[in-house]
């Protein structure tokens, strides 16, 4: 029996879990499907107004890098699983790589590769000022001599030799005593509820948009001009609590009253409402932050059922259940709350691997209040594949699957 | 000193590097001076070790890209070739030069080498040492958090002692009856952990006692116990709070006292474990929820699993009356659902509703949003919502130990770098309802975390440090206990050295090397190598010319 | 173009948020002006007065200490103590005859790297009106 753990999905969770299982002597391989790890999280902005707002996004950047200069985590981005076989104790992986044609461990992001690149928008892509590992990667469906043209010019042009089109898809075998699943979630698909308006109007947006938003620009602005919004909606439970997703994602009133709140602070002339069913203000330190908005943001119990655009501007139709009627408001900018469901290849992995599925999508447990078993011995789950949760919460229970595949390397003992 | 400049695979192209390295080369303390293509990889390593091993050179100093990026490879590289990496000075002039400059870029660069040099030549070596750690936890609760903390540290082969306040473990697993969704009992859940904690060896249990006392460090805390007429001293090497909660019916929310017909979520559980012995059964109950705290979770949560049970067990009418159910947990809103189909009615109300006694019931009248109108509902019983407060002792056992509430007065300051179940202090830990957290799911993951958090320091039985990295200079100490206030890690303690004199010391385990002291100090007498006062003050001056 | 040290500003750079965001902002080539020099601390409350005012002695023409936003310190009040000793700064340089607002604290997060070369520029802005 060896001391090593694979964990499925480098987001917060993943992450979380690698380096408990690093720090605590067992050596982890981190197998991520996109050429950078971070997950979601990596991708959100700080919420902060002149004090933090606990959104705990900053919580990411630090543990990235923990992860990249562990000498314990081997991270193996462009990554996937492929198949297993085993039992817990003694499982073998393995693991399909997307060929690196930019080696990670040559690449030191100079750029001169993209300098010379002679595709528009460029094939040797920039890294995300946030990926980690921060290396150019070479995007197939641009690259030139990919598709089967004669070019050289990044080959020839970089200074390291890091790059090398001859290499082929790598498949591994990694010997494993446990396995621990945090490939994450997806947002709601706001375009599913067509009546909102999501990808018709270029002034709807959702939650994750904003994230971008904030964190490329710093502020908002509406997409269809440029200027200052005047009167911002976001609604709740876009996704959640419906038909088809019976559960509360858990993290939408917040992220919602947070951006409110931070909309408000840069520009205290906005008006901001937010429409809403049951708003969740439950968790550390967050009720002074909800009395806070609750002064500057306006709160209306209702659920939008439609919204047009009329003469540029965005009409909500919705029903106020405080008024007991159907009312009409019209604003510049929509941002409609999309709660976590589960990623849709969760069925995939889940036959590849022999766990269930729940009822919602999410990957099931063995038992109620077990959070982190699953249906097979020695395969555990962390953070937001297995359900709903925020960043904080995502990071505590990825310690906790890392506690649970200890248990199957101390079974083992 | 050696000095290695990068230039990034020939890409710094608005950065002269000979230039630079002629400027450099008339330095006086300067052995030599490298240009390289990459440090970071195995040609740049190779150029390090060989002048390493080659040259006399006592501190280095290498420009190139972002500390955060490359650090740790440099100090890993110098560790192995047996060189202090407290020695080597970075100057980033990549992302912070290179990359942002439109100017003269080269000046910037050569002036930020300057500071990186500057530092350098004031740098001391700082020596690394295991000491030991004590690897037995002290969990405080003999609850079911504290029970379970206990019961998953023995797992792992750590030795834990439980203090419990009361004659027996079990803190409110005693009171409830069960958790609906749990097919085991909440009675059986409970003799079982009892039992494994009995036969488990790596557990000891100290009923009817308290904590009295805290001095020391993670590591090595020396705690004090009283119970009955003993007192005695045990050292453990971290401390999980597992102190519970406690739920209160205020009476200044309700002009109601409790009592008759008005009761708490707990009475209501008590009824329901023997509804035969009833006198009457109820026929139309009414929960109140969101009137002393909106924002807490344990209400709707009781009440989701008390209207089912009710509807199971007495078959009565239930009303709930609330402003926002708190859904955000898992199953919480498929338990809401259940509640409907099972014919629970919800009303939900914007404000609080009024509450009063006639004729032998209780009025709650309230005006529900979602019909628009007045409701009046007289109940036979009415379960008054509970709110959450910190365990007794809070107030005690924080100052004592020197860590923080949050602003309910729960453990724990509302910092999420310290979330899941970590203080500022190293090595004390909470976990569960003291800390704010009362679902059972959140409860569940705080455990792993304080488990895996106090494992992770305690299970080799020895931890490394950075010996004296922050250290106080005993001669010029005058004991004035500022830096020891100042310090939010409560890494600082008063030793006495002699019979006339005490000085400040710090535990190289409990410091986090924020600086803090060192920067509050009056007499200048903490030094912070790396970030000393010196150190800072020759990378400001660099500027001067 | 050579730079005397009459314009130059010192940025005392906490290593969890500021110095990060420099480095965000070194990714993302926002460019913003030369004549900043970051001096990496471990925590916005290790920069001193003295540190600050001794900038100002050598020449310095201004002052950003930065460090994580108010309630996010992993030191818990760092942040805080040397947003009090910033103020402090202030005070004793209009003392002197000086403009206070040459020294100023900043609070963001490790991603802001907009807000950082925005505080950069209007420093470098503001020291320009002598």
């Amino acid at each position: 029996m060896n001391k090593s753990i694979a964990v499925i999905g480098g987001g917060a969770s993943g992450i979380t879990s690698a380096l408990e299982l690093a720090n605590s002597g067992f050596r982890v391989y981190l197998i991520e499907r996109e050429a950078a790890i971070g997950g979601q999280a990596a991708s959100f902005c700080c919420k902060a107004t002149d004090i933090c707002t606990k959104c705990s996004v900053c919580l990411i950047p630090e543990k990235l890098n923990e992860v990249a200069v562990h000498p314990k985590i081997s991270v193996l981005t462009d990554s996937t699983v492929a198949g297993l076989s085993g039992k817990a104790g003694d499982f073998e992986v393995e693991v399909l790589r997307k060929p690196q044609y930019i080696a990670l461990e040559r690449c030191v992001a100079c750029g001169m590769c993209a300098g010379v690149c002679p595709t528009e928008p460029k094939a040797s892509r920039s890294p995300s000022p946030d990926a980690v590992p921060y290396c150019y990667v070479i995007d197939e469906t641009r690259c030139l001599r990919l598709r089967g043209e004669k070019c050289n010019l990044c080959q020839g042009t970089c200074p390291t030799n890091a790059i090398d089109f001859d290499r082929e898809p790598e498949r591994k075998e990694l010997s494993v005593s446990a396995i621990i699943v945090a490939t994450g979630f997806e947002v709601f698909n706001a375009r599913e509820i067509g009546s909102l308006g999501y990808g018709r109007y270029p002034n709807i947006l959702t939650g994750l948009d904003l994230e971008r938003i904030f964190k490329d620009q710093g502020s908002l602005k509406l997409p269809s001009n440029g200027k200052e919004a005047r009167r911002i909606a976001f609604i709740q439970c876009v996704g959640s609590r419906n038909e088809g997703h019976g559960y509360c994602s858990q993290v939408c009133c917040k992220y919602a009253m947070r951006f409110a709140r931070l909309i408000k602070y840069q520009n205290p002339d906005t008006q901001v409402t937010i429409f809403y069913i049951d708003l969740q203000t439950a968790g550390k330190g967050f009720a002074e932050f909800y009395d806070e908005c609750r002064g500057v943001i306006r709160f209306i119990r209702g659920v939008p059922v439609e919204i047009l655009e009329t003469s540029g501007e965005l009409e909500v139709r919705f029903e106020n259940i405080s008024e007991g009627k159907v009312e009409r408001e019209t604003f510049d900018l929509v941002t409609l709350s999309v709660g976590i469901t589960p990623r849709k290849d969760s069925w995939s992995l889940a036959r590849v691997l022999g766990i269930n599925l729940g009822d919602h999508g999410f990957f099931d447990t063995k038992e109620p209040f077990n959070s982190i078993e699953t249906n097979v011995e020695g395969i555990f789950l962390a953070g937001t594949c297995q359900g709903p949760k925020d960043i904080p919460d995502s990071i505590a229970h990825g310690v906790a699957a890392a506690e649970g595949a200890m248990g199957v390397l101390e079974k083992c003992k | 000193m050696g000095i290695f400049l990068c230039d990034c695979g020939g890409s710094l192209k608005n950065i002269d590097f000979p230039k630079i390295s002629g400027d450099l080369e008339k330095l006086e303390d300067v052995a030599f001076i490298d240009i390289s293509h990459s440090l970071c990889l195995e040609e740049g390593e190779k150029a390090i070790t060989s002048r390493i091993l080659s040259e006399n050179i006592n501190r280095v100093v290498i420009a190139a890209c972002s500390a955060e990026l490359r650090e740790h490879k440099f100090v890993r590289l110098l560790e192995e070739l047996r060189f202090n990496p407290s020695l080597l000075s970075l100057a980033n002039i990549r992302e912070q030069c290179s990359w942002t400059c439109e100017g003269d870029v080269t000046e910037k660069a050569t002036e930020l080498i300057r500071m990186a040099i500057g530092k350098a030549r004031l740098l001391q070596p700082v020596e690394r040492k295991n000491v030991p750690v004590n690897r037995e936890v002290l969990v405080l609760g003999g609850g079911f958090a504290g029970m379970k903390s206990a019961l998953e540290l023995s797992r792992l082969g750590i030795r834990t002692t439980i203090v419990e306040r009361k004659s027996t473990l079990g803190g409110k697993l005693k009171e409830v009856e069960g958790f609906y969704g749990l097919e085991t009992s909440l009675k059986q859940m409970l003799d079982s952990m009892i039992t494994a904690i009995e036969k488990d060896n790596n557990i000891e249990v100290l009923t009817s006692a308290e904590v009295t006392r805290v001095r020391g460090e993670v590591g090595d805390f020396d705690i004090t116990i009283g119970g009955g007429r003993r007192e005695f001293s045990l050292s453990f090497g971290a401390i999980i709070f597992a102190t519970g909660y406690r739920t209160e019916i205020l009476p200044q929310d309700f002009e109601l006292k409790p009592g008759g017909n008005i009761i708490s979520q707990l009475d209501l559980v008590e009824m329901l474990r023997a509804p035969e012995k009833l006198k009457r059964r109820p026929e139309t109950i009414g929960f109140v929820l969101d009137v002393c705290d909106e924002n807490s979770r344990l209400p709707t949560l009781s009440s989701l699993n008390n209207v089912l049970a009710v509807r199971e067990k007495l078959g009565s009418e239930v009303y709930v009356f609330c402003k926002n159910l708190k859904v955000d947990s898992e199953g919480a809103e498929e338990l809401y659902r259940e509640a409907r189909n099972r014919g629970v009615v919800f009303l939900k109300f914007d404000e609080p509703p009024q509450i009063y006694r006639e004729d032998g019931r209780v009025t709650i009248k309230a005006k529900d949003v979602l019909l628009g109108e007045e409701v009046v509902l007289l109940c036979d019983l009415l379960v008054a919502e509970e709110r959450a407060l910190p365990p007794e002792g809070t107030k005690g056992l924080s100052s004592m130990l020197n860590i923080g509430t949050d602003s309910q007065g729960f453990y724990q300051d509302e910092n999420v770098h310290l979330y899941p179940a970590a203080s500022a202090r190293k090595g004390v830990l909470f976990v569960g309802g003291c800390r704010g957290n009362l679902d059972l799911g959140r409860a569940l993951t705080d455990i792993a975390s304080a488990v895996m958090g106090s494992y992770s320091l305690l299970a080799l039985g020895e931890a490394v440090v950075e010996v004296e990295k922050v250290r106080v200079d005993p001669e010029k100490c005058r004991a004035c206990l500022t830096c020891i206030r100042a310090c939010p890690h409560g890494a600082i303690q008063l030793l006495r050295v002699n019979t006339e004199k005490e000085v400040a010391q710090i535990s190289d385990l409990a410091c986090d090397g924020c600086g803090v002291c060192a920067a509050v100090c009056p007499a200048k007498a903490i030094n912070f190598e790396g970030y000393s006062d010196e150190q800072i003050l020759a990378e400001v001056e660099t500027i001067g010319g | 173009m050579s730079m005397g040290t009459d314009n130059k500003i010192i940025a005392f750079c906490c290593e969890k948020s500021a110095y990060l965001a420099a480095d965000r902002a070194g990714r993302m080539r926002l460019y913003y002006p030369d004549n900043v020099r970051i001096i990496r601390v471990p925590c916005a409350g290790r920069v001193d007065a003295l540190h600050m005012l001794r900038a100002f002695e050598k020449g310095a023409a201004g002052v950003l200490v930065m460090g994580c936003q108010e309630g996010a310190c992993q030191h818990l009040t760092g942040n805080l103590r040397a947003k009090e000793r910033v103020r402090y700064t202030a005070s004793l340089l209009e003392e002197v005859g000086m403009d206070g607002a040459r020294v100023k604290m900043v609070n963001l997060g490790p991603d802001m790297a907009q807000k950082f070369v925005r505080v950069v520029k209007d420093m470098a802005e503001k020291i320009k009106e002598r």
